[in-house]
């Protein structure tokens, strides 16, 4: 008689989450090359802090780290490993499918709190940027929900589109949009509605809130709904890019 | 909802499969019982892989029932799966882990504790003894083939799933895989495997089903499709030694044509 037994979940989801983390630190250069990104532009920046202060930097170049890490990095490393057919081999297991997808984006958050640890010692070693106690744990916090923003965008990516050298092209598209949209929107070269749009987009939700958790006494109602809004921008393109995750990149 | 003994580990009932509009499966009927070596043989394209991916799991078929030891492979998927091994065609593990941490995952999915010792002596079966961290993209097509062969078979399951195991496999890689296999058989373990290796096939397996363009053709051993078909014109005219074999059965019943 065979017995009805599957194995222990909480076991199975720590074998994976292990395993991807050794892929993560294996893969090590392109974190590397994640972090080097916003550093270079605190670096490069350092003038114009006095002009337009040190929390709108730390925000900018903490928006292109997630975006970069979140939407490209995340997005095209998926799309590469479902090409080679390394999901589809652990789908053949006794696995729930978004443990496989939950572990991998629970690995990407913590190199968002990485990248976040990195960028303050950047600005404070080179832009001598400081913030308060409170500042730096707010931003951790909304780091992450910004990082898991832009990472289910890019789930939501890699999840519709098949291809992996789409995925690559749409995500590298998507991010160019971002920092368009980001650079007018601040300059309010858009008319009206658009401004608005951009205000409450992915870019300007987490823009907000990183800015307001840096200094937590600018934190406004604004703020708050960027958070909620952000959060949910967060669950819904996660479940979406893994209800309909196309797991095979050939086939059906 | 188990199963009882001398019942099919695996049932295949009236499988289809659908790409868009194009059927790549077509009624597909079959069971592997206990202690049983299954070959579905078929020229490329025929359907045997979609029909193995609808085992696995990994495809939804459009109609049609899969019970692997008495679970529905879509209901009661998990324990399904808990139940099998399987070694697919591409073999695919993240490159850039090492032999140990794949076995070592693998293990921890399945639930299995893997001592120091236990794990030396996977590798030693498989003769990677040497290369435990050597990392996966590292290794030699054979070599990937005899991890994903050990992985298939750590949660000792009652039903194994090949896909083409023998390919890229130097003699004696082959002929200790087929010894693996035969292991498998003897613990009353039911493999099921895709081969284009007629002799294989004819040598190793209990039963076969022949499959084209999506429809099983013909399903025996190979003595009884060898000896059913024999006079059959097509099976005479491919017959190039004298004697029919089984290639020769299967030429006659899928024709000559090579199939993109």
């Amino acid at each position: 008689m065979i017995q009805p037994k599957i194995p222990n979940p909480r076991e199975a989801f720590l074998s994976l989450i292990r395993a991807d983390f050794t892929t993560q630190w294996r893969n090590r250069r392109a974190v590397v090359m994640s972090i080097l990104v916003p550093a270079v532009i605190l670096v490069s920046w350092k003038g114009l802090v006095s002009k337009v202060g040190g929390p709108f930097v730390i925000s900018i170049s903490l928006t292109i780290g997630l975006t970069s890490i979140g939407l490209m990095g995340y997005a095209i490393s998926v799309a590469r490993d479902r090409d080679k057919g390394i999901f589809q081999r652990l789908r053949a297991t006794p696995t729930p499918n978004f443990f496989i997808m939950i572990s991998r984006l629970t690995v990407q958050l913590v190199m968002i709190l990485l990248l976040v640890a990195c960028v303050f010692i950047v600005g404070y070693r080179f832009d001598h940027i400081a913030l308060s106690p409170g500042g730096y744990a707010l931003t951790f916090a909304t780091g992450i929900v910004g990082g898991a923003l832009y990472l289910g965008l890019g789930q939501t990516i890699v999840g519709f589109v098949k291809n992996a050298e789409t995925v690559s092209s749409t995500t590298r598209l998507v991010y160019i949009a971002f920092l368009m949209l980001g650079m007018f929107g601040e300059l309010n070269q858009f008319p009206a509605p658009i401004n608005r749009m951009v205000h409450w987009s992915p870019f300007g939700t987490v823009r907000m809130l990183l800015t307001g958790s840096m200094d937590p006494g600018l934190w406004t109602q604004d703020t708050t709904i960027a958070l909620f809004i952000s959060a949910a921008y967060a669950v819904v393109f996660c479940f979406l890019g893994i209800k309909w995750f196309k797991w095979n990149a050939a086939g059906a | 909802m188990t199963n009882a003994p001398g019942e099919a580990i695996l049932t295949v009932d009236q499988l289809n499969v659908f790409y868009g509009s194009f059927q790549a499966v077509k009624d597909v009927s079959f069971d592997v019982r206990p202690g049983e070596i299954f070959g579905l043989l078929g020229p490329n394209g025929a359907g045997k892989t979609s029909t193995l991916s609808a085992v696995e799991g990994l495809l939804k078929p459009h109609s049609g029932e899969i019970q692997v030891a008495g679970f529905n492979i879509r209901r009661q998927s998990l324990y399904a799966k808990a139940n099998m091994g399987i070694q697919l065609q591409a073999t695919s593990f993240q490159p850039e882990l090492t032999i140990t941490e794949i076995i070592r995952l693998f293990a921890g999915i399945y639930g299995i504790s893997l001592t120091h010792d236990r794990l030396q002596a996977l590798l030693r079966d498989i003769k990677l003894d040497d290369a435990a961290s050597k990392r996966f993209g590292q290794l030699s097509g054979g070599q990937q083939q005899r991890v994903s062969l050990v992985i298939a078979t750590i949660h000792d399951p009652i039903l194994v799933l090949l896909d083409e195991p023998t390919t890229g496999l130097d003699p004696q890689s082959r002929r200790q895989l087929w010894e693996r296999i035969e292991a498998i058989r003897e613990k009353n373990h039911a493999v099921l495997l895709t081969t284009h290796s007629m002799e294989e096939a004819e040598a190793v397996c209990d039963r076969i089903a022949i499959i084209d363009h999506g429809r099983v053709i013909a399903t025996n051993t190979p003595e009884a499709l060898i000896e059913m078909h024999r006079r059959d014109p097509d099976v005479i005219a491919a017959s190039r030694k004298g004697k029919i074999t089984l290639e020769d059965v299967f030429i006659g019943l899928t024709g000559k044509n090579v199939r993109a």
